[in-house]
């Protein structure tokens, strides 16, 4: 009797462990949600043509997707493959929570440099780029008439765009919409450019030297926060993100904010009535620009069932064609760039900041660092203090972590 | 002797079950605190480590904060409330099951509601206060330093306080009527009621309830997550959320776990005060 229920509770949480395993080659698939349609027909042509191995496609959604992805890895039940943005491949390499993928990648010189360099780690590949991006900024052509600047010559330096900032915010709207709330990523992407630009930065590319309070940096900083700090960015700036700036552009409160290539199309849907033009982010006088590129990786988890059917569906994914495609932005490989799809002129602008794209650094605690970054220009925004005290303080704490 | 070994043999699935989900974790981040991401043992560096971080200190006192704050004025508004609705008047019915509204919304809809009616720009608080001239400019409630712990703590409030309301009805509802008559025929006054008749006789509800708001509070992730995320630098950080930034946006779970630890300990005294409590109770109210 006795050892009947111990039996059957056995039995019973056996077959709760086995739910969710997948079967002999059988591939399982997580992609955000906007690859949803894409995936499907790349998915469909697939199986077509290796009908040994099928594809179990997975729908994830980008809110609260670190976290997911990270419980999958840790919980030894992960998919076959993820989509993952590059800059968390590096720490699922270090904690061994990823495959490295060198055997796939077969021409490596096809793809734009930085962005194997963000999933590179330890000389090895851990994830195969499929999409890229960077920010610039977006205006609206009709507010800069108003302000009577002209809006087929935006701004190229900074002293030009505080200069158009104040015209515009003199003719009724918030000129330059910076960000300084929501997750940390939305200001790492809009304030690191200037510092870099300037010849700064958050802490060295090798990892070993703080930068943040250099005086380079420091003037970047100043730079950043003075668009709220003179008024010439929303007062909801310290709980805005990029989602939040681009509903006040859409809702002609805002004149210029950075933002990606997938906000135009939004607000060309919601607000036909904005003429929107796209500039190459401004740099310091006699400088070059510079962004952060972003972007989409596939891994694939160490405690992945079928890691060999698995890499075989990424090479396919990853030949030019079929990434060009997948991309909802642009592809990682220069020659999938030339397909049509590419070609719409309002993408130029954003085609042209991608060589000035730099990989975010892959520092094992850069979260933490971002976060320490973070919190200093939150400070400085919320007048507790000055941009150098502010500064040095995320210093010292970024020094702890290094 | 063999009654009773046949008993344990009875619960042991159970207590399988429980130790796979309870004693398994815990001893699981308890072996986490003191090893690193390769497993190796590190003795007390990650206590050492996230007890050094800059934040860990400023979650401390925000928590302290967002407890008291928090259990004062659910505790204080919900008893009023449950005398107000312990009286007879018309369309009780609806009011008992309107206030319950609150507390029956889920967290998250009640969070993201709420950042939206606070913004700035778009929230119509703000537009409520501006529009009828009450204030001139539009108010950062989540974004002024000042503004945005009380904001947090109002908001947990208003989510909370119909449980203590429901629960200490409850209790006066149980409280025969020949007390108050006595009290009435001594002349007592509906206040002297309350404080002589009501209050003695819920308060073993009002107690036990504090102690498991004390408990939730101090576990409380959602609202102040999923609108702030602790910030604006760090202001409605409270240590709940730094363990679950640290573990799942740091990725230093190693860190968190040496973090959770420590506030369990902190909750584990709770918890026995609160046992111990419910314990007692059915002692002294006979």
């Amino acid at each position: 009797m006795n050892k009947t229920v111990a039996r059957s509770a056995l039995a019973v949480s056996l077959l709760a462990l086995s739910v969710g395993v997948a079967t002999a080659g059988e591939v399982v698939w997580w992609t955000p949600n906007f690859n949803e349609a894409r995936a499907r027909e790349l998915v469909d042509t697939f199986q077509a043509a290796n009908p040994g191995i099928t594809i179990n496609l997975q729908i994830t959604t980008t809110d609260g997707l670190p976290q997911r992805v990270l419980t999958a890895l840790q919980s030894g039940a992960a998919p076959d493959i993820i989509d993952v943005q590059h800059g968390w491949v590096n720490g699922y390499a270090q904690n061994n929570l990823v495959l490295p993928l060198d055997d796939i990648l077969t021409d490596r010189e096809d793809y734009v440099p930085a962005a194997l360099d963000y999933v590179t780690w330890n000389d090895q590949l851990w994830a195969i780029p499929y999409r890229i991006e960077s920010l610039a900024v977006i205006y609206n052509k009709g507010h800069f008439t108003e302000a009577g600047l002209d809006p087929e010559n935006p701004p190229q330096t900074w002293e030009e765009l505080v200069a158009a900032a104040e015209a515009l915010s003199a003719a009724g709207h918030a000129g330059f919409a910076i960000t300084g709330g929501g997750e940390v990523g939305n200001t790492i992407f809009r304030a690191l450019p200037f510092m870099w630009m300037n010849g700064g930065g958050i802490i060295s590319e090798d990892g070993t030297e703080v930068l943040v309070n250099t005086p380079e940096s420091i003037e970047a900083v100043q730079f950043y926060t003075d668009f709220y700090a003179k008024g010439l960015s929303p007062s909801s700036t310290l709980e805005n993100d990029g989602t939040a700036n681009r509903r006040l552009f859409i809702a002609e409160a805002v004149s210029m904010y950075q933002a990606g290539q997938f906000d135009v199309g939004s607000i060309q849907a919601e607000n036909p009535n904005i003429d929107i033009g796209v500039m190459v982010m401004p740099h310091p006088e006699g400088q070059d620009t510079a962004a952060v590129l972003g972007g989409w990786s596939f891994v694939i988890p160490t405690d992945a069932r079928n890691p060999e059917e698995a890499k075989t569906f990424i090479s396919f994914l990853a030949e030019a064609e079929n990434q060009g495609m997948l991309t909802d932005t642009f592809p990682a490989r220069l020659s999938a760039m030339d397909l049509p799809r590419f070609d719409d002129p309002i993408l130029q602008v954003y085609k042209q900041m991608l060589p000035f794209g730099r990989p975010a650094p892959t520092h094992p605690n850069w979260v933490q660092i971002s976060q320490a970054f973070f919190d200093g220009v939150q400070r400085i925004l919320l007048g507790d203090e000055d941009v150098q005290t502010a500064m040095d303080g995320a210093a010292a704490e970024i020094e702890a972590l290094l | 002797m063999q009654k009773q070994s046949t008993g344990y043999l009875f619960v042991l699935p159970a207590l399988m079950v429980l130790g796979m989900l309870i004693a398994y974790p815990i001893a699981y981040t308890g072996l986490l605190s003191v090893t690193d991401n390769q497993g190796n043992y590190v003795g007390l560096e990650n206590f050492s480590r996230i007890l050094a971080a800059r934040a860990t200190p400023t979650a401390f006192w925000n928590t302290l904060w967002w407890v008291v704050g928090s259990i004062v004025f659910q505790v204080v508004l919900g008893v009023l409330t449950a005398i107000l609705l312990n009286q007879n008047f018309r369309g009780r019915a609806l009011v008992r099951s309107v206030t319950l509204v609150p507390w029956v919304v889920p967290g998250i809809v009640a969070a993201t509601t709420w950042a939206w009616m606070l913004h700035t720009e778009f929230g119509i608080v703000n537009y409520m206060l501006t529009a009828p001239g009450i204030i001139d400019e539009p108010v950062g409630w989540l974004t002024n330093g000042s503004t945005v712990m009380p904001m947090m703590i109002a908001i947990n409030v208003w989510k909370m306080f119909p449980f203590v309301a429901i629960m200490v009805l409850a209790g006066l509802q149980s409280i025969p009527n020949d007390l108050y008559e006595a009290a009435r025929i001594d002349g007592a006054s509906f206040w002297e009621e309350v404080w002589y008749v009501m209050l003695p006789q819920v308060r073993s509800v009002i107690v036990a309830v504090t102690l498991l708001l004390v408990i939730w509070a101090l576990n409380h992730i959602t609202i102040i997550y999923a609108i702030t995320h602790g910030g604006p630098a760090n202001r409605t950080l409270i240590t709940p959320i730094q363990i679950f930034r640290t573990a799942f946006e740091s990725v230093q779970f190693n860190q968190a776990a040496a973090l959770s630890v420590m506030f369990f300990a902190v909750a584990i005294v709770v918890v026995f005060i609160y046992i111990r409590t419910l314990a007692s109770t059915p002692g002294e109210a006979q």
